[in-house]
């Protein structure tokens, strides 16, 4: 049996919105992840901390209430800066409010360092194979190094 | 045979670094009655001459020395405290998680914590750890099936150290095999990890590892098997009797479900919580992070009436002036009084004004203590409206609080109550301490030989602690 694929979940800054959050911890999990959910209102530090104690492999950050831009900026830097450089970041939801240009919203996340950006229609089947195959290539990649 | 009579005596001793302190209680129809107490000097040389002194004041008819003591006869109960006390460090991976959950672990055992390493130890972590005589090394980090990078390397480097105490392994165990092969030269306990899954705290099986070397290497290395063996009896470190004696209170006492316990000593000062970290019926506020155990101590190693006086008043001098509490003037002369009690640490104040020193030193004791221990609680404003994020353990519940240790008990006896002082915050966070409590002075400063009782009889050492205990008026 091969090594189960950890990932760190929540929703971020002061959004509370929860209904989210708990049917993306029923999804993972069901489809075989280790999901490490710490719920909302989540702050960097913490998906950060929850990522180093637990091994994750991938950090799955949720926005709903429109201050994504503002909440998400500067994650990747901090987990450069703890020693999670090459860990999966994808963020999804509401990233920003009002009707803008997804792809406009995606290429701003990814110059944050953001790996993938999900609009709210994603297909969730998908994102999990996504997902799945991101962690199969970074292991692969640590492999390489070693 | 023994014949079993209604009135049973028993003999507590308490060995402290300075004093060795004794009494004689009696058990009788179920009720724990204080008979006598004693002191005598601690042996340092030879603990054993110190215990048998205050035994022979206690119980002056005993052939204490007689090799076939009758332990069903006289029950002996002890604790130590002597060289220094339970030696610690923990090496955990992140600050806030499994280090803080080490540290936990730790002080519910009745350690002190000399040092706290997060993430990967530097070489100069490596010396501190060799040359400071620790008893235990905790290492711990990972959930279980989590991080196992840290873990080793710290292992490692551990291992290459000439570190020759009990090392503790209570971290992701999916390694537990690779750090028994890393640390085969070295005096290796593995136990379960203090936080298998994200945020749950499991202290239980360290405090076990930790009592157990504690009889095993370190009551032996402090020369105390003598009384081990002849007493058929097993010591406690002393803050561990005073941890079991708040948990058999909160557990037992009614009106005494949500009470603190204030220690301050020379050299540290300790605080103990009893109470529920958080309320979870709350509907406005939520928990961030480790959500705390019920019975909590901490340990402050930098705030103390004496050893610890100068590093204290630095923490504290600055609120003592703005709030006009003291002159400028004044805090030079209580810096130079500071100085003079640290390098004569047996020094009592003679003056006025002295007293009034020390009442400040241990007034900011307390209030840093207290602080450290609690949470905080902040403001976060949602799209619902706001909510309050509360990290850490939340106090305000407390409606008791207990001074113990040399200082509040003589100050008990004048009959002196001890707040934790409070001054103006500005920061964004509430800080989550007790602010509307009666106060008790253990004025005879008896709980930690009531203490050594505790885990035998619960309800009859935490009736007679509150018995024993002054309560004073704290003026306004």
């Amino acid at each position: 049996m091969s090594k189960p694929m950890t990932v760190v979940l929540g929703v971020i800054g002061s959004d509370c919105h929860s209904v989210g959050n708990t049917i993306l911890n029923v999804f993972f999990t069901e489809q075989g992840f280790k999901v490490v959910n710490l719920g909302v209102m989540v702050s960097q530090e913490e998906y950060i901390a929850a990522a180093i104690e637990t091994g994750a492999e991938a950090i799955l950050v949720s926005s709903l209430y429109g201050h994504g831009e503002i909440d998400c900026a500067g994650l990747r830097e901090k987990c450069i800066e703890q020693g999670l450089d090459d860990i999966i970041l994808y963020v999804g939801g509401n990233l920003v409010v009002g009707k803008t240009d997804y792809s406009l919203v995606e290429e701003k996340f990814k110059k944050m360092g953001y790996n993938r950006v999900f609009s709210p229609e994603f297909p969730l089947e998908d994102m999990a194979e996504l997902l799945r195959q991101d962690i199969r290539k970074r292991r692969q990649e640590r492999e390489n190094k070693d | 045979m023994k014949t079993k009579t209604d009135s049973q005596q028993l003999i507590c001793v308490d060995i402290g670094s300075t004093y060795t302190k004794g009494a004689l209680f009696a058990l009788k129809d179920g009720k724990l009655e204080l008979l006598d107490r004693q002191l005598s000097p601690t042996t340092v040389e030879h603990l054993p001459d110190g215990f048998y002194s205050v035994a022979k004041k206690l119980v002056p008819s005993q052939d204490w020395k007689r090799p076939d003591y009758d332990h069903d006869e006289l029950p002996v109960f002890f604790s130590s405290s002597a060289k220094g006390g339970l030696k610690m460090a923990v090496v955990g991976l992140v600050p806030d998680m499994s280090l803080h959950i080490g540290r936990l672990a730790a002080f519910s055992a009745g350690a002190k914590v000399y040092f706290s390493y997060p993430y990967k130890l530097a070489r100069k972590h490596i010396r501190e750890i060799e040359s400071a005589d620790l008893d235990i090394l905790l290492l711990c980090g990972g959930t279980d099936g989590g991080n196992e990078f840290y873990v080793q390397a710290n292992a490692e480097k551990l291992a290459a150290s000439s570190f020759s105490g009990t090392i503790i392994y209570a971290g992701n165990s999916t390694v537990d095999e690779e750090i028994e092969e890393i640390l085969e030269d070295k005096k290796l306990v593995i136990t379960e990890n203090v936080m298998p899954e994200f945020g749950e705290l499991n202290i239980e099986p360290v405090r076990t590892a930790i009592r157990e070397i504690f009889l095993e290497q370190i009551v032996a290395g402090r020369g105390l098997k003598e009384l081990v063996n002849k007493f058929d009896s097993r010591p406690l470190p002393t803050p561990l009797a005073v941890y079991n004696l708040a948990k058999a209170i909160g557990e037992n006492v009614p009106g005494w479900d949500s009470f603190g316990m204030l220690d301050i000593g020379g050299a540290t000062t300790d605080f103990y919580s009893f109470c529920e970290s958080f309320d979870p019926d709350s509907s406005d506020s939520m928990l961030k992070g480790v959500a705390e155990p019920k019975l909590k101590r901490t340990v402050e190693g930098d705030l103390g009436m004496r050893v610890t006086a100068v590093s204290s008043f630095e923490i504290g001098r600055e609120e003592l002036v703005n709030s006009e509490t003291l002159s400028e003037d004044e805090a030079l002369a209580m810096h130079e009084y500071t100085e003079k009690v640290a390098a004569d640490t047996s020094y009592l104040p003679d003056l006025p004004e002295e007293k009034a020193f020390d009442f400040h030193l241990g007034g900011i004791c307390a209030r840093h203590a207290v602080t450290r221990h609690a949470g905080t609680m902040k403001q976060a404003y949602t799209a619902n409206g706001r909510v309050w994020v509360q990290t850490g353990k939340d106090l305000r519940k407390i409606n008791k609080i207990i001074g113990t240790g040399g200082y509040l008990a003589s100050l008990g006896r004048e009959n002196k109550a001890l707040a934790v002082p409070q001054y103006e915050d500005k920061s964004d966070a509430i800080s989550l301490v007790p602010t509307d409590y009666l106060y008790y002075a253990d004025t005879q400063y008896i709980l930690p030989l009531v203490g050594n009782l505790a885990e035998k009889y619960p309800k009859q050492s935490a009736k007679l602690a509150i018995e024993l205990l002054n309560q004073i008026k704290i003026k306004d």
